[in-house]
């Protein structure tokens, strides 16, 4: 079985890519519009009168935790929106058969980029909700694999950085 | 780079195109290009011979050493 070129294994992993990013696509105007809704209702509870929910009261008095927390899914949807899209473009130049584009090097680059900053939006997350008052049992973690995988891209960044030097001398040899 | 690729003149001498160089060399006459006007990084010892054998030369003929100011040889450098 191939790895790189067409009809390979990462032509297949490019489809599974474009598939999860129309779905994340999906979802990241979804929950802007759920915001942009939840925003309304907090501003205008009047709406309410023509809008059925179940224990609105409830909801216009938690509705800046909603749209916070809409917010918040939003941001690490276009997060992971970002890092699918990197590869989806990477898996691109692999289904090509030219791993070594020069463009792999920063789309690698914000891969790794924006798994950092997943990783501090979840430890914002956890300080934002160990500050709210009905948010109990707030167990937050460090996780030494997230920031090991952060690594390893950024080191895979300057691997392909070599590869795509390598490959510049190579077109310049005669 | 130092180094200058005198094929231009070689060429003239021998009264034959980059075309049919190419042909005759087997390399693309993009590559032939690369190499003639001075922006090849390095070349095969098989080009070279292969060069040599066509234009009847030796492979001083076509390399010229050229001392100017120290490059860097970065990838930055193309």
């Amino acid at each position: 079985m191939r790895a790189l070129g067409p009809g390979s294994v990462s032509s297949f992993l490019k489809i599974i890519l474009d598939v999860v990013y129309v779905a994340l696509v999906a979802g990241v105007i979804g929950a802007a519009l759920l915001a942009l809704a939840a925003l309304l209702f907090a501003f205008n509870p009047s709406l309410l009168a023509n809008v059925k929910i179940s224990d609105g009261a409830q909801f216009v008095e938690r509705a800046p935790l909603v749209v916070g927390g809409l917010l918040a899914a939003g941001f690490y949807m276009v997060s992971v929106l970002l890092i699918i899209g990197a590869l989806r473009r990477i898996f691109t130049t692999l289904t090509a058969g030219d791993p070594f584009h020069p463009d792999n090097v920063n789309r690698l680059r914000l891969v790794g980029l924006m798994l950092a900053v997943l990783e501090l939006g979840r430890y914002a997350v956890w300080g934002i909700s160990a500050w709210l008052p009905w948010v109990r049992d707030v167990r937050p973690s460090f996780s030494l694999t997230a920031w090991f995988s952060v690594l390893v891209v950024f080191v895979l960044a300057e691997v392909f950085r070599e590869g795509a030097r390598l490959r510049r001398e190579a077109e310049l040899t005669i | 780079m130092p180094i200058r690729v005198s094929l231009d003149r070689i060429l003239i001498d021998r009264r034959m195109s980059l075309t049919e160089l190419a042909d005759r060399v087997g390399v693309t006459i993009a590559n032939l290009s690369i190499l003639k006007t001075g922006k090849a990084r390095a070349v095969r010892f098989s080009t070279l011979a292969a060069l040599c054998r066509e234009l009847d030369c030796q492979p001083g003929d076509l390399l010229v050493y050229e001392p100017g100011p120290a490059e860097e040889l970065d990838e930055g450098e193309d």
